[in-house]
Protein backbone atom coordinates (compact mmCIF):
# COMPACT_ATOMS: atom_id res chain seq x y z
CA UNK A 1 0.00 0.00 0.00
CA UNK A 2 1.58 3.30 -0.95
CA UNK A 3 -0.78 5.23 1.25
CA UNK A 4 1.31 4.27 4.27
CA UNK A 5 3.61 6.95 5.62
CA UNK A 6 4.90 5.36 8.80
CA UNK A 7 4.84 1.75 9.81
CA UNK A 8 6.07 0.65 13.23
CA UNK A 9 6.24 -3.13 13.65
CA UNK A 10 6.68 -4.91 16.96
CA UNK A 11 9.03 -2.28 18.28
CA UNK A 12 10.99 -3.04 21.43
CA UNK A 13 13.23 -0.37 22.92
CA UNK A 14 15.15 0.13 26.11
CA UNK A 15 16.68 2.99 28.03
CA UNK A 16 19.60 2.34 30.36
CA UNK A 17 19.01 -1.40 30.11
CA UNK A 18 15.33 -1.18 31.00
CA UNK A 19 12.77 -2.22 28.41
CA UNK A 20 10.23 0.56 27.92
CA UNK A 21 8.59 -0.30 24.60
CA UNK A 22 7.48 -3.92 24.58
CA UNK A 23 6.14 -4.52 21.11
CA UNK A 24 4.55 -1.40 19.65
CA UNK A 25 2.89 -1.71 16.26
CA UNK A 26 1.37 1.33 14.62
CA UNK A 27 0.61 2.27 11.04
CA UNK A 28 -0.06 5.82 9.97
CA UNK A 29 -1.42 6.65 6.57
CA UNK A 30 -0.80 9.81 4.60
CA UNK A 31 -2.97 12.68 5.72
CA UNK A 32 -3.92 11.06 9.01
CA UNK A 33 -3.73 12.46 12.52
CA UNK A 34 -3.27 9.88 15.25
CA UNK A 35 -3.53 10.51 18.94
CA UNK A 36 -1.46 8.46 21.38
CA UNK A 37 -2.77 8.61 24.92
CA UNK A 38 -1.65 6.82 28.00
CA UNK A 39 -0.70 7.16 31.64
CA UNK A 40 2.69 8.42 32.86
CA UNK A 41 5.47 5.94 32.24
CA UNK A 42 3.60 4.14 29.46
CA UNK A 43 6.41 4.83 26.99
CA UNK A 44 4.93 7.77 25.08
CA UNK A 45 8.04 9.91 25.21
CA UNK A 46 10.27 6.91 24.50
CA UNK A 47 8.26 6.33 21.34
CA UNK A 48 8.86 9.90 20.17
CA UNK A 49 12.54 9.67 21.11
CA UNK A 50 12.99 6.47 19.12
CA UNK A 51 11.16 7.95 16.13
CA UNK A 52 13.48 10.95 16.08
CA UNK A 53 16.72 9.10 16.78
CA UNK A 54 17.57 10.47 20.20
CA UNK A 55 20.84 9.02 21.53
CA UNK A 56 20.52 6.80 24.58
CA UNK A 57 17.51 4.85 23.33
CA UNK A 58 18.26 1.36 22.11
CA UNK A 59 15.94 -0.48 19.77
CA UNK A 60 16.34 -4.17 20.58
CA UNK A 61 13.93 -5.53 17.97
CA UNK A 62 11.25 -4.48 15.55
CA UNK A 63 11.18 -2.17 12.57
CA UNK A 64 10.19 1.34 11.62
CA UNK A 65 9.55 2.15 8.00
CA UNK A 66 9.07 5.75 6.95
CA UNK A 67 8.11 6.46 3.33
CA UNK A 68 9.52 3.08 2.45
CA UNK A 69 12.88 3.73 4.14
CA UNK A 70 14.34 2.03 7.18
CA UNK A 71 14.08 4.84 9.71
CA UNK A 72 16.28 3.13 12.28
CA UNK A 73 19.27 3.38 9.97
CA UNK A 74 18.91 7.12 9.60
CA UNK A 75 20.63 9.75 11.76
CA UNK A 76 18.59 12.38 13.60
CA UNK A 77 19.31 14.99 10.93
CA UNK A 78 18.49 12.60 8.08
CA UNK A 79 15.10 12.02 9.67
CA UNK A 80 14.52 15.77 9.78
CA UNK A 81 15.49 16.03 6.10
CA UNK A 82 13.01 13.28 5.29
CA UNK A 83 10.30 15.36 6.96
CA UNK A 84 10.04 14.16 10.54
CA UNK A 85 9.57 16.81 13.20
CA UNK A 86 9.27 16.49 16.95
CA UNK A 87 7.72 19.18 19.06
CA UNK A 88 9.70 18.63 22.26
CA UNK A 89 7.94 18.11 25.55
CA UNK A 90 10.77 20.07 27.16
CA UNK A 91 12.29 22.36 24.52
CA UNK A 92 16.04 22.87 24.91
CA UNK A 93 17.67 26.22 25.58
CA UNK A 94 20.60 27.16 23.38
CA UNK A 95 22.37 30.17 24.89
CA UNK A 96 24.24 32.31 22.39
CA UNK A 97 22.34 31.11 19.32
CA UNK A 98 19.57 33.36 18.02
CA UNK A 99 16.29 32.01 16.68
CA UNK A 100 17.19 33.53 13.32
CA UNK A 101 20.56 31.80 13.07
CA UNK A 102 19.15 28.55 14.37
CA UNK A 103 16.29 28.49 11.89
CA UNK A 104 18.43 29.66 8.99
CA UNK A 105 20.80 26.75 9.58
CA UNK A 106 17.89 24.32 9.92
CA UNK A 107 15.84 25.46 6.93
CA UNK A 108 18.81 25.64 4.61
CA UNK A 109 20.26 22.30 5.73
CA UNK A 110 16.91 20.65 5.01
CA UNK A 111 16.61 22.37 1.63
CA UNK A 112 20.16 21.42 0.69
CA UNK A 113 19.59 17.80 1.66
CA UNK A 114 16.49 17.72 -0.53
CA UNK A 115 18.33 19.17 -3.50
CA UNK A 116 16.64 22.56 -3.23
CA UNK A 117 18.36 25.92 -3.39
CA UNK A 118 19.10 27.67 -0.11
CA UNK A 119 16.85 30.63 0.63
CA UNK A 120 18.28 34.08 0.00
CA UNK A 121 18.45 36.31 3.11
CA UNK A 122 15.37 38.24 2.00
CA UNK A 123 13.38 35.11 1.19
CA UNK A 124 14.31 33.73 4.57
CA UNK A 125 13.27 36.89 6.42
CA UNK A 126 9.94 36.93 4.62
CA UNK A 127 9.31 33.33 5.67
CA UNK A 128 10.31 34.12 9.28
CA UNK A 129 7.93 37.09 9.43
CA UNK A 130 5.05 35.11 8.01
CA UNK A 131 5.46 32.21 10.44
CA UNK A 132 6.12 34.47 13.42
CA UNK A 133 2.85 36.28 12.76
CA UNK A 134 1.20 32.89 12.56
CA UNK A 135 2.25 31.97 16.12
CA UNK A 136 1.76 35.56 17.30
CA UNK A 137 5.41 36.20 18.13
CA UNK A 138 6.64 39.81 18.08
CA UNK A 139 9.55 41.01 15.95
CA UNK A 140 12.11 40.87 18.77
CA UNK A 141 11.52 37.10 18.96
CA UNK A 142 13.80 36.55 15.97
CA UNK A 143 16.77 37.96 17.86
CA UNK A 144 16.22 36.10 21.10
CA UNK A 145 18.43 33.19 22.06
CA UNK A 146 16.69 29.88 21.43
CA UNK A 147 14.30 29.25 24.33
CA UNK A 148 16.48 31.17 26.80
CA UNK A 149 14.27 32.96 29.30
CA UNK A 150 11.11 31.84 27.48
CA UNK A 151 7.99 31.12 29.48
CA UNK A 152 6.49 27.64 29.19
CA UNK A 153 3.90 28.87 26.72
CA UNK A 154 6.50 30.72 24.63
CA UNK A 155 8.63 27.59 24.39
CA UNK A 156 5.70 25.60 23.03
CA UNK A 157 4.81 28.37 20.58
CA UNK A 158 8.43 28.35 19.48
CA UNK A 159 8.12 24.63 18.75
CA UNK A 160 5.05 25.29 16.63
CA UNK A 161 6.86 28.15 14.93
CA UNK A 162 9.71 25.81 14.00
CA UNK A 163 7.23 23.25 12.76
CA UNK A 164 5.59 25.89 10.57
CA UNK A 165 9.01 26.89 9.22
CA UNK A 166 10.05 23.33 8.41
CA UNK A 167 6.67 22.06 7.14
CA UNK A 168 7.23 18.44 8.13
CA UNK A 169 5.59 15.45 6.50
CA UNK A 170 5.24 13.76 9.86
CA UNK A 171 4.85 15.97 12.93
CA UNK A 172 5.08 14.42 16.37
CA UNK A 173 3.74 16.55 19.20
CA UNK A 174 4.97 15.28 22.53
CA UNK A 175 2.65 16.75 25.15
CA UNK A 176 2.79 20.11 23.43
CA UNK A 177 -0.49 20.98 25.13
CA UNK A 178 0.60 20.48 28.75
CA UNK A 179 0.59 23.66 30.75
CA UNK A 180 -0.85 25.82 27.99
CA UNK A 181 -3.61 28.34 28.47
CA UNK A 182 -6.51 28.45 26.03
CA UNK A 183 -4.94 31.09 23.78
CA UNK A 184 -1.68 29.21 23.42
CA UNK A 185 -3.58 25.98 22.88
CA UNK A 186 -5.44 27.68 20.04
CA UNK A 187 -2.13 28.73 18.45
CA UNK A 188 -0.79 25.19 18.72
CA UNK A 189 -3.91 23.65 17.24
CA UNK A 190 -4.07 26.23 14.44
CA UNK A 191 -0.45 25.34 13.68
CA UNK A 192 -1.20 21.67 13.39
CA UNK A 193 -4.42 22.17 11.45
CA UNK A 194 -2.71 24.50 8.99
CA UNK A 195 -0.32 21.71 8.08
CA UNK A 196 -3.06 19.18 7.54
CA UNK A 197 -3.07 17.97 3.96
CA UNK A 198 -3.50 14.69 2.12
CA UNK A 199 0.30 14.22 2.25
CA UNK A 200 1.06 15.20 5.84
CA UNK A 201 0.41 13.30 9.01
CA UNK A 202 0.75 13.88 12.71
CA UNK A 203 1.06 11.97 15.94
CA UNK A 204 -0.30 13.82 18.94
CA UNK A 205 0.90 12.47 22.26
CA UNK A 206 -1.22 13.80 25.06
CA UNK A 207 -2.80 13.22 28.44
CA UNK A 208 -5.72 15.49 27.84
CA UNK A 209 -8.68 15.70 25.57
CA UNK A 210 -8.56 19.48 25.18
CA UNK A 211 -6.13 19.64 22.25
CA UNK A 212 -7.98 16.81 20.54
CA UNK A 213 -11.12 18.93 20.49
CA UNK A 214 -9.31 21.42 18.27
CA UNK A 215 -7.26 18.94 16.26
CA UNK A 216 -9.62 16.07 15.67
CA UNK A 217 -7.71 12.81 15.26
CA UNK A 218 -8.60 10.08 12.80
CA UNK A 219 -7.44 7.38 15.18
CA UNK A 220 -6.76 7.12 18.88
CA UNK A 221 -4.29 4.67 20.45
CA UNK A 222 -3.94 3.86 24.09
CA UNK A 223 -0.36 3.11 25.11
CA UNK A 224 0.06 1.31 28.38
CA UNK A 225 3.12 -0.39 29.82
CA UNK A 226 4.97 -0.26 26.51
CA UNK A 227 2.21 -1.63 24.32
CA UNK A 228 -0.71 -0.26 22.39
CA UNK A 229 -3.56 -1.90 24.21
CA UNK A 230 -6.47 -0.33 22.39
CA UNK A 231 -7.03 1.45 19.08
CA UNK A 232 -10.19 3.14 18.01
CA UNK A 233 -11.83 6.29 16.78
CA UNK A 234 -12.37 9.53 18.63
CA UNK A 235 -15.01 7.95 20.85
CA UNK A 236 -12.07 6.55 22.85
CA UNK A 237 -11.18 10.06 23.99
CA UNK A 238 -14.42 10.41 25.93
CA UNK A 239 -14.03 6.99 27.41
CA UNK A 240 -10.61 7.96 28.76
CA UNK A 241 -11.87 11.32 29.96
CA UNK A 242 -14.57 9.72 32.09
CA UNK A 243 -13.03 6.41 33.05
CA UNK A 244 -9.29 7.10 32.94
CA UNK A 245 -6.76 4.50 31.80
CA UNK A 246 -7.66 2.04 34.54
CA UNK A 247 -9.41 -1.01 33.25
CA UNK A 248 -8.14 -0.69 29.69
CA UNK A 249 -6.06 -3.75 28.97
CA UNK B 1 44.76 51.52 22.71
CA UNK B 2 43.74 48.19 21.32
CA UNK B 3 46.15 45.38 20.56
CA UNK B 4 45.52 41.98 19.08
CA UNK B 5 48.20 39.33 19.17
CA UNK B 6 48.14 36.08 17.26
CA UNK B 7 50.23 33.83 19.41
CA UNK B 8 52.98 32.22 17.38
CA UNK B 9 52.92 35.05 14.84
CA UNK B 10 53.15 38.22 16.90
CA UNK B 11 55.56 38.96 19.67
CA UNK B 12 53.82 39.87 22.88
CA UNK B 13 55.62 42.58 24.86
CA UNK B 14 57.17 41.15 27.96
CA UNK B 15 55.91 43.97 30.16
CA UNK B 16 52.91 46.16 29.68
CA UNK B 17 52.87 49.19 31.92
CA UNK B 18 49.92 51.53 32.06
CA UNK B 19 50.32 55.01 33.42
CA UNK B 20 47.66 57.23 34.94
CA UNK B 21 44.28 57.15 33.15
CA UNK B 22 45.64 55.00 30.32
CA UNK B 23 43.20 52.51 28.82
CA UNK B 24 44.27 49.38 27.00
CA UNK B 25 42.56 46.41 25.47
CA UNK B 26 44.54 43.29 24.81
CA UNK B 27 43.33 40.33 22.78
CA UNK B 28 45.38 37.13 22.74
CA UNK B 29 44.55 34.39 20.29
CA UNK B 30 45.96 30.87 20.35
CA UNK B 31 44.63 29.21 17.20
CA UNK B 32 44.85 25.52 16.25
CA UNK B 33 48.34 24.21 15.66
CA UNK B 34 50.10 26.69 17.93
CA UNK B 35 51.98 25.62 21.04
CA UNK B 36 53.32 28.38 23.19
CA UNK B 37 54.23 29.64 26.58
CA UNK B 38 52.49 32.98 26.94
CA UNK B 39 53.61 35.21 29.79
CA UNK B 40 51.40 38.26 30.23
CA UNK B 41 52.83 40.79 32.63
CA UNK B 42 50.75 43.86 33.19
CA UNK B 43 51.33 46.65 35.66
CA UNK B 44 48.71 49.22 36.37
CA UNK B 45 51.20 51.76 37.62
CA UNK B 46 49.25 55.00 37.47
CA UNK B 47 45.96 55.95 39.08
CA UNK B 48 42.80 55.21 37.15
CA UNK B 49 44.37 52.96 34.51
CA UNK B 50 42.07 50.47 32.81
CA UNK B 51 42.92 47.17 31.10
CA UNK B 52 40.73 44.61 29.40
CA UNK B 53 42.37 41.31 28.53
CA UNK B 54 40.58 38.84 26.29
CA UNK B 55 42.08 35.46 25.59
CA UNK B 56 40.92 32.75 23.20
CA UNK B 57 42.41 29.31 22.71
CA UNK B 58 41.30 26.75 20.17
CA UNK B 59 43.46 23.67 20.30
CA UNK B 60 42.34 20.51 18.61
CA UNK B 61 45.54 18.52 18.25
CA UNK B 62 48.55 17.98 20.50
CA UNK B 63 49.26 21.60 21.29
CA UNK B 64 50.55 22.79 24.65
CA UNK B 65 49.53 26.30 25.54
CA UNK B 66 50.30 27.98 28.80
CA UNK B 67 49.01 31.40 29.76
CA UNK B 68 50.74 32.94 32.73
CA UNK B 69 49.04 36.15 33.66
CA UNK B 70 50.55 38.40 36.27
CA UNK B 71 48.34 41.42 36.57
CA UNK B 72 49.46 43.94 39.16
CA UNK B 73 47.36 46.74 40.52
CA UNK B 74 49.99 49.10 41.89
CA UNK B 75 47.90 52.26 42.11
CA UNK B 76 44.41 53.09 43.25
CA UNK B 77 41.24 53.47 41.19
CA UNK B 78 42.42 51.11 38.47
CA UNK B 79 40.16 48.62 36.74
CA UNK B 80 41.09 45.29 35.17
CA UNK B 81 38.94 42.71 33.47
CA UNK B 82 40.11 39.38 32.10
CA UNK B 83 38.09 36.93 30.07
CA UNK B 84 39.80 33.80 28.77
CA UNK B 85 37.73 31.27 26.88
CA UNK B 86 38.73 28.24 24.90
CA UNK B 87 37.91 24.92 23.37
CA UNK B 88 40.36 22.09 23.76
CA UNK B 89 40.15 18.78 21.98
CA UNK B 90 42.12 15.65 21.01
CA UNK B 91 45.26 15.58 23.15
CA UNK B 92 45.80 19.28 23.54
CA UNK B 93 46.69 20.74 26.91
CA UNK B 94 46.08 24.24 28.11
CA UNK B 95 47.19 25.83 31.33
CA UNK B 96 45.93 29.07 32.72
CA UNK B 97 47.73 30.66 35.63
CA UNK B 98 46.16 33.93 36.52
CA UNK B 99 47.44 36.07 39.31
CA UNK B 100 45.79 39.29 40.31
CA UNK B 101 48.00 41.23 42.71
CA UNK B 102 46.66 44.27 44.50
CA UNK B 103 49.35 46.29 46.25
CA UNK B 104 48.91 47.88 49.62
CA UNK B 105 47.46 51.30 49.00
CA UNK B 106 45.88 50.42 45.65
CA UNK B 107 42.48 51.29 47.05
CA UNK B 108 39.29 51.33 44.97
CA UNK B 109 40.72 48.63 42.76
CA UNK B 110 38.29 46.72 40.66
CA UNK B 111 39.60 43.45 39.22
CA UNK B 112 37.72 40.62 37.54
CA UNK B 113 38.95 37.45 35.98
CA UNK B 114 37.12 34.62 34.27
CA UNK B 115 38.38 31.50 32.56
CA UNK B 116 35.97 29.12 30.87
CA UNK B 117 36.83 26.04 28.86
CA UNK B 118 35.12 23.35 26.87
CA UNK B 119 36.74 19.95 26.57
CA UNK B 120 35.98 17.98 23.41
CA UNK B 121 37.75 14.77 24.31
CA UNK B 122 38.66 12.68 27.31
CA UNK B 123 42.34 13.11 26.61
CA UNK B 124 42.28 16.89 26.37
CA UNK B 125 43.38 18.71 29.48
CA UNK B 126 42.79 22.14 30.95
CA UNK B 127 44.33 23.30 34.18
CA UNK B 128 43.20 26.58 35.57
CA UNK B 129 44.72 28.30 38.56
CA UNK B 130 43.20 31.66 39.39
CA UNK B 131 44.92 33.43 42.25
CA UNK B 132 44.21 36.60 44.13
CA UNK B 133 46.80 38.33 46.25
CA UNK B 134 45.32 41.38 47.89
CA UNK B 135 46.98 43.81 50.26
CA UNK B 136 44.51 46.69 50.08
CA UNK B 137 41.25 46.69 51.96
CA UNK B 138 38.88 48.70 49.80
CA UNK B 139 38.76 46.64 46.62
CA UNK B 140 36.32 44.76 44.45
CA UNK B 141 37.83 41.56 43.09
CA UNK B 142 36.45 38.33 41.76
CA UNK B 143 37.48 35.33 39.73
CA UNK B 144 35.66 32.38 38.28
CA UNK B 145 36.56 29.32 36.29
CA UNK B 146 34.56 26.54 34.67
CA UNK B 147 35.45 23.52 32.56
CA UNK B 148 32.65 21.70 30.76
CA UNK B 149 31.52 19.86 27.69
CA UNK B 150 29.26 20.76 24.79
CA UNK B 151 25.68 19.94 25.69
CA UNK B 152 24.36 16.75 24.14
CA UNK B 153 20.77 17.96 24.59
CA UNK B 154 21.48 21.06 22.55
CA UNK B 155 23.17 18.95 19.93
CA UNK B 156 20.22 16.60 19.55
CA UNK B 157 17.77 19.50 19.45
CA UNK B 158 19.66 21.05 16.56
CA UNK B 159 20.06 17.76 14.70
CA UNK B 160 16.35 17.05 15.11
CA UNK B 161 15.77 20.27 13.14
CA UNK B 162 18.03 19.04 10.35
CA UNK B 163 21.26 20.81 11.26
CA UNK B 164 24.09 18.34 10.52
CA UNK B 165 26.08 17.25 13.56
CA UNK B 166 29.28 18.99 12.52
CA UNK B 167 27.50 22.26 11.82
CA UNK B 168 25.57 22.00 15.08
CA UNK B 169 28.81 21.56 17.02
CA UNK B 170 30.32 24.54 15.21
CA UNK B 171 27.28 26.63 16.19
CA UNK B 172 27.65 25.55 19.81
CA UNK B 173 31.36 26.38 19.82
CA UNK B 174 30.72 29.69 18.11
CA UNK B 175 28.25 30.72 20.76
CA UNK B 176 30.60 29.61 23.53
CA UNK B 177 33.43 31.88 22.37
CA UNK B 178 31.26 34.75 21.13
CA UNK B 179 31.98 36.96 24.15
CA UNK B 180 35.64 37.06 23.10
CA UNK B 181 35.18 36.97 19.33
CA UNK B 182 32.84 39.94 19.29
CA UNK B 183 35.71 42.07 20.63
CA UNK B 184 37.77 41.38 17.53
CA UNK B 185 37.33 44.18 15.05
CA UNK B 186 39.20 42.51 12.18
CA UNK B 187 36.53 40.75 10.13
CA UNK B 188 39.13 38.48 8.47
CA UNK B 189 40.34 37.17 11.81
CA UNK B 190 36.79 36.55 13.01
CA UNK B 191 36.10 34.62 9.82
CA UNK B 192 39.32 32.66 10.24
CA UNK B 193 38.21 31.63 13.74
CA UNK B 194 34.81 30.50 12.48
CA UNK B 195 36.49 28.52 9.69
CA UNK B 196 38.70 26.77 12.23
CA UNK B 197 35.60 25.77 14.19
CA UNK B 198 33.90 24.38 11.10
CA UNK B 199 37.00 22.36 10.29
CA UNK B 200 37.36 21.04 13.80
CA UNK B 201 37.50 17.25 13.79
CA UNK B 202 38.30 16.85 17.45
Amino acid sequence: MDNILLKISDLHAEVAGKEILKGVSLTIGKGEVHAVMGPNGAGKSTLSAVLTGKPGYKVTSGEIEFMGRNLLEMSAEERAWAGIFLSFQYPIEIPGVSITNFMKAAVNACRKARGEKELTPSEFLRLMKEKMAFVKMKGEFAKREVNVGFSGGEKKRNEIFQMAMLEPVMAILDETDSGLDVDALKIVSDGVNALRSPDRSAIIITHYKKLLEYVVPDMVHILKDGRIVLTGGRELIDRIETGGFEGIE
Amino acid sequence: MKHLYLIGRDEIPSDIVLTSQEEHQLILLALPGVSADVPVNIRLAGEGAVIDVFGLYLNFGKERVSFRVNLRHESGHCRSRQLFKGIVGAEAQVEFDGLIYVAKGAQKTSAFQENHSILLSDRALVQTRPQLEIYADDVECSHGATIGKLSEDELFYMRSRGIPEKEARALQMRSFISAVVERIEDEQIRQMIYDKLSQCQA
